[in-house]
């Protein structure tokens, strides 16, 4: 495979109208009562079914600019647009509601809760939005990420891999335009590592769902159609493949 | 010294990281022996006063001689012409009620010449009548009185005496060692004003050291007739005490309730922190801790959870006593013996018990916790990956332990009291609350279980995370299911017992108060106080038109087998009688009021039988004037006015040995068709001038129902303060949940969950805990209320209580102690809404 470098200027992903979209962002911290700046107006936009891998070192910025992505969080400065909406407009409930819909994510220690089943997990967010066809949905997306038969079992019945695509299976569940996953191989075995990234490259591929995954493997960003790399808080390199 | 310093940097100072939980721990413990004490000291003050104002006034005398409706006076002089070095003081011992104010304060009758140039006397600075200075004064009308009734000599004092109303001159305002309420007058006076007539009420003597008490007892039983008893000085003060033992018994149990709730959140919070603390553990364990020094470190927390405690306990629990005494006066007034509050005396038992009792149930509490802190094995708890350590628990071997403690409960419940105290009823109880415990996890589980599908059809996803997550943390929803429940459990019982007890003495008072109008002195009723009525308004009102008959009924203190009891009579020709027996037999009540006419004989209340083993067919001695008198013993009554127990006579056998014809209260028969509204106003015409209170019937019974409600007003303020703090540890246990499950409530946010929904979820949750500490509570209180009445109460006072369910307090309360649940979950739902789900779900 092989990625081509961009400019640093050129962050911007697509020609066209992006799923995810970061204008000169910035995203300052308070730490200690010292302001740390953890995104430092950076701009980039990512097209729908793209599967972008961010890079950089521990503290460039990679999970900020993932939280910001989700609706999580809000810029210091600049606009992050998600399908076209700036979440700096909306309050409370309006977040809540665009994650719901738009956004799903996976992290890299699985956080399954672990009082509910798998199947249970996986449905919690359609629950949480009110649907009534959770469990059929979600029975489907176990079954997608190979763990029918599973489906009764509890989180601390299950192995590190099993977890995780339980986790995949329910950041999808409600099919969401945006997928955000940060590091999540980072607790797995080469082999589950390397079925989980298989499973969003299809996710990407097959469902048209923007991925966005934080990294700090190079196989696993080699999976990825476009690599950004970070480094204090702003974009360094973009390599698209 | 470094042990000391570790201690303070790895246990303290993380109390201080969570304010909160810390001060709601301290504040459960300081609460539970706030009460403890609070309640010791109610007693203390309410028991202390027995001898405050008599007994001191009685001086420095060994022996005393007494007998029932009083010692004849020449008894005096046969006992001033002994040749012994004795000195012999008669005493006139009564009540006045003070008109201005109300307040019932004794009057003591003193032979003031025979006293004169006694050290007591000259302390007293009562006239010195052996320096002639005084000789030839007049006595009459003339009282000393303590500081609080007048502030000088030439005062006006208006004294109310049996129904006689008199205005007195003070001749002396005594000093403060007299005590600050007592009235002293002349012997020959008092005998008059409280119609004592050739009679006094004690006769105090002072024997020199050799020969022993005992000896000089025997000398002065021999030249004293039969009836009259000789005793050491003060022996009434003990009977009183005794007497008094299983009612403090009762309520000092009921105190250490809210400290059992107490033990429930020590429990919780050392399980929580060493939860929490397990990868602590596991690093201190690996640097070479020993097992025995961990589990130090979490029994010193306790002990300092204790001391902090029963600190604040001190002055917490002096300020709920000021508010216990006035209600357990009362109690102590109508059931026992009149006395007025003593001061609440902090002293170093009661900081020695408070500390005792605060550290105690903290190390006790903690030892299960803490011994598990010391089984921590270092790698298991440094190991990554394994922070939701799931306390282990063992709710099968535990549901097998409760069904045995339960088996032993009811075996403890069958076993008779011992010394008078219901040992093993207490046991029984306690048998009871620690099954309860032991069965709670099961119990929640399966309660979980079955209702976490109704719960999240009725409520949406919400429920089934609030019912998840309490069925997770199984062992702390199970301590807190347990802590609530108690509480629940206590409130139902004594509400049940209570009720049902109230429920009792209504129908007992429908059949048991037949008259129409009843008449008494003026004064706070006092079960030990017989103030009496002049005969001659028995007898005008008996002529009344409208009046059928007029029932005279006397009552007498008197002592058997050296505890107090009533002794009493009834114009048993007059008395009406409903269908129901009031008889233990089941006897109709005429067929056995009828055989108490003519004759020796006699029937004893309940509570009398109980606690004498008396029963129908048996024979009783009493001391009567100066005569032992044998009565046959017909039959046992129920009778819920008195727990000192009664014996009551016919009038007139009561007078063929106690001749005084002075009623201490009248029943008044209306004739057929008479109209109560106007007899009651000839009533009140002919005894204007006399300080009676009447009453019809329906007054009567609201004024029994009142006393009895004000009795168990005290049981109420327990129960409230057991509420309060486990609802606090509700509040508290939530709060910890929601700071332990900050990350999980951090990720529901990444899943859509909205602000309201976690709100609603931790809502739901206390509302669950609540739900199942109702249902536990409710179960285990109604068998602890079975046990209350049946064999704590039996065992304690000997009264028959009828099962009844007050269903309206019940569910007013449980509605109340639901809602407070639910509110105590507002404070840590805020809390989890205003996490910052970046900060919570990324923090390892």
């Amino acid at each position: 495979m092989e990625m081509k470098p961009e400019s640093r200027s050129s962050a911007t992903l697509t020609a066209g109208m992006p799923v995810v979209s970061f204008q000169a962002v910035s995203k300052d911290y308070l730490a200690d009562g010292q302001k740390v700046r953890a995104l430092d107006n950076l701009s980039l936009g990512i097209e729908e079914g793209e599967f972008v891998a961010l890079v950089g070192r521990s503290g460039c910025g990679k999970s900020t600019l993932l939280n910001l992505a989700g609706a999580m969080d809000f810029p210091t400065s600049g606009r992050v647009l998600l399908d076209g909406t700036p979440t700096s407009s909306l309050n409370d409930s309006g977040l809540t509601c665009i994650r719901r819909e738009k956004v799903g994510f996976i992290f890299q220690s699985f956080q399954l809760l672990p009082t509910l089943s798998a199947i249970e997990n996986v449905e919690l967010p359609l629950l949480l939005a009110g649907s009534p066809t959770g469990r059929t949905a979600a029975r489907e997306m176990l079954g997608w990420v190979e763990l029918a038969g599973c489906e009764d079992r509890m989180p601390h019945q299950l192995s590190g891999g099993q977890m995780q695509r339980v986790a995949i299976a329910r950041a999808l569940v409600h099919s969401p335009r945006v997928l955000l996953a940060d590091e999540p191989t980072g607790n797995l075995d080469t082999t589950s590592g390397d079925m989980i990234l298989n499973l969003l490259r299809r996710i990407a591929t097959e469902h048209k769902t923007t991925t966005l995954m934080a990294t700090h493997s190079l196989e696993a960003a080699a999976m990825a159609d476009t690599i950004v790399r970070l480094r204090d808080g702003r974009v360094e390199e973009v390599l698209r493949r | 010294m470094t042990r000391l310093l570790l201690f303070f940097r790895l246990m303290v100072r993380p109390l201080f990281r969570e304010p909160i939980r810390t001060a709601t721990t301290v504040l459960a413990v300081a609460l539970g022996v706030a009460v403890v004490i609070a309640i010791e000291l109610a007693g203390d003050a309410a028991a202390g006063s027995f001898r405050s104002s008599v007994e001191t006034l009685a001086g420095d005398s060994e022996i005393e001689v007494t007998a029932t409706g009083g010692v004849p006076d020449d008894l005096v002089g046969k006992l001033a012409t002994l040749p012994y070095p004795i000195r012999v003081r008669p005493r006139i011992e009564g009540f006045a009620v003070v008109t201005q104010t109300g307040e019932s304060v004794p009057v003591i009758g003193l032979d003031l010449i025979a006293e004169a140039g006694d050290r007591m006397s000259r302390d007293w600075k009562l006239p010195d009548f052996a320096d002639g200075s005084e000789r030839g004064a007049d006595l009459s009308s003339g009282v000393w009185v303590g500081r609080r009734l007048a502030s000088k000599a030439g005062d006006q004092i208006k004294l109310q005496i049996n129904d006689d109303t008199r205005e007195y001159k003070v001749r002396g305002v005594l000093p403060s060692s007299a005590g600050d309420n007592a009235v002293l007058m002349d012997i020959a006076e008092a005998q008059q004003e409280l119609s004592r007539t050739g009679r006094v009420d004690r006769i105090l003597i002072r024997v020199p050291d050799q020969p022993s008490l005992e000896i000089w007892q025997q000398r002065l039983r021999q030249v004293l007739p039969d009836g009259v008893q000789v005793r050491p000085q003060g022996s009434g003060t003990e009977e009183n005490r005794r007497m008094m033992a299983a009612f403090r018994w009762n309520l000092r149990i009921l105190s250490y309730v809210a400290l059992v709730v107490g033990a429930f959140l020590i429990y919780n919070t050392i399980s929580v922190s060493v939860v929490r603390r397990r990868p602590e553990i596991g690093i201190l364990r690996a640097l070479g801790a020993s097992r025995r020094e961990v589990l130090a470190a979490f029994l010193c927390e306790s002990i300092l959870f204790g001391v902090v405690g029963a600190l604040l306990a001190l002055p917490l629990g002096r300020a709920m006593a000021v508010g216990a005494v006035n209600l357990l006066g009362t109690t102590v007034n109508s059931l026992y013996v009149s006395s007025q509050p003593g001061s609440i005396n902090l002293n170093w038992r009661i900081i020695g018990l408070a500390l005792m009792v605060g550290i105690g149930v903290a190390v006790l509490s903690a030892i299960s916790p803490a011994r598990e802190a010391a089984q921590v094995s270092p790698v298991e708890a440094m190991a990554r990956g394994r922070r939701e350590y799931i306390l282990r628990v063992e709710k099968w071997r535990d549901l097998w332990i409760a069904v045995g403690l339960g088996i032993a409960g009811v075996a403890a419940a069958k076993i008779p009291a011992i010394d008078g105290k219901p040992l093993f009823g207490y046991l029984s109880a306690i048998l009871f609350i620690g099954a309860s415990a032991l069965a709670m996890p099961a119990l929640v589980e399966a309660l979980l279980a079955a209702g976490t599908r109704v719960l999240t059809a009725l409520l949406g996803v919400e429920a089934l995370l609030a019912s998840r997550s309490l069925k997770g943390s199984l062992r702390r929803t199970a301590v807190l299911v347990g802590a609530l429940s108690t509480a629940v459990a206590m409130m139902t019982s004594v509400g049940i017992m209570v009720g049902s007890f109230r429920q009792t003495v209504v129908v007992w008072m429908n059949s048991q108060l037949p008259a129409d109008i009843y008449l008494r002195p003026v004064g706070n009723p006092a079960i030990d106080r017989h103030p009496t009525i002049s005969p001659d308004l028995a007898d005008q009102i008996e002529k009344l038109p409208g009046v059928e008959a007029v029932d005279r009924f006397r009552s007498y203190d008197i002592n058997y087998q050296n505890m107090p009891a009533t002794l009493a009579s009834a114009e048993t020709e007059t008395a009406r009688y409903y269908h129901s027996s009031g008889f233990l037999s089941g006897k109709p009540d005429r067929e056995v009021v009828a055989a108490l006419r003519g004759g020796d004989n006699a029937i004893v209340s309940e509570p009398f039988a109980n606690k004498h083993h008396v029963k129908a067919g048996d024979t009783l001695t009493l001391s009567l004037g100066e005569r032992k008198v044998s009565f046959h013993v017909l039959d046992v009554f129920y009778d819920y006015a008195s727990e000192r127990g009664f014996v009551i006579l016919d009038r007139d056998t009561m007078l063929k040995y106690l001749p005084d014809p002075a009623p201490t209260n009248l029943a008044v028969y209306l004739k057929p068709r008479a109209n109560l509204a106007a007899v009651r106003r000839e009533i009140e015409r002919v005894s204007a001038n006399r300080a009676v209170l009447i009453f019809s019937n329906r007054d009567i019974r609201a004024e029994a129902v009142r006393i009895f409600d004000q009795t168990f007003a005290i049981t109420y303020a327990l129960e409230a303060i057991a509420i309060i703090v486990a609802v606090m540890g509700v509040a508290g246990a939530l709060l910890a949940l929601v700071i332990d499950r900050r990350r999980e409530l951090g990720l529901l946010r990444f899943l859509g969950a909205a602000t309201a929904q976690i709100r609603k979820m931790i809502l739901v949750e206390a509302g669950v805990l609540g739900l199942l500490a109702n249902l536990a509570g409710l179960l285990l209180g109604f068998v602890l209320s079975l046990v209350l009445i049946y064999v704590i109460n039996k065992q304690s006072f000997g009264w028959t209580i009828q099962f009844h369910w007050p269903v309206a307090v019940l569910l007013a309360a449980l509605t109340i102690v639901y809602v407070a649940t639910v509110l105590a979950g507002l404070y840590p739902a805020r809390i989890a809404t205003r996490l910052i789900p970046i900060e919570v779900v990324h923090e390892e």
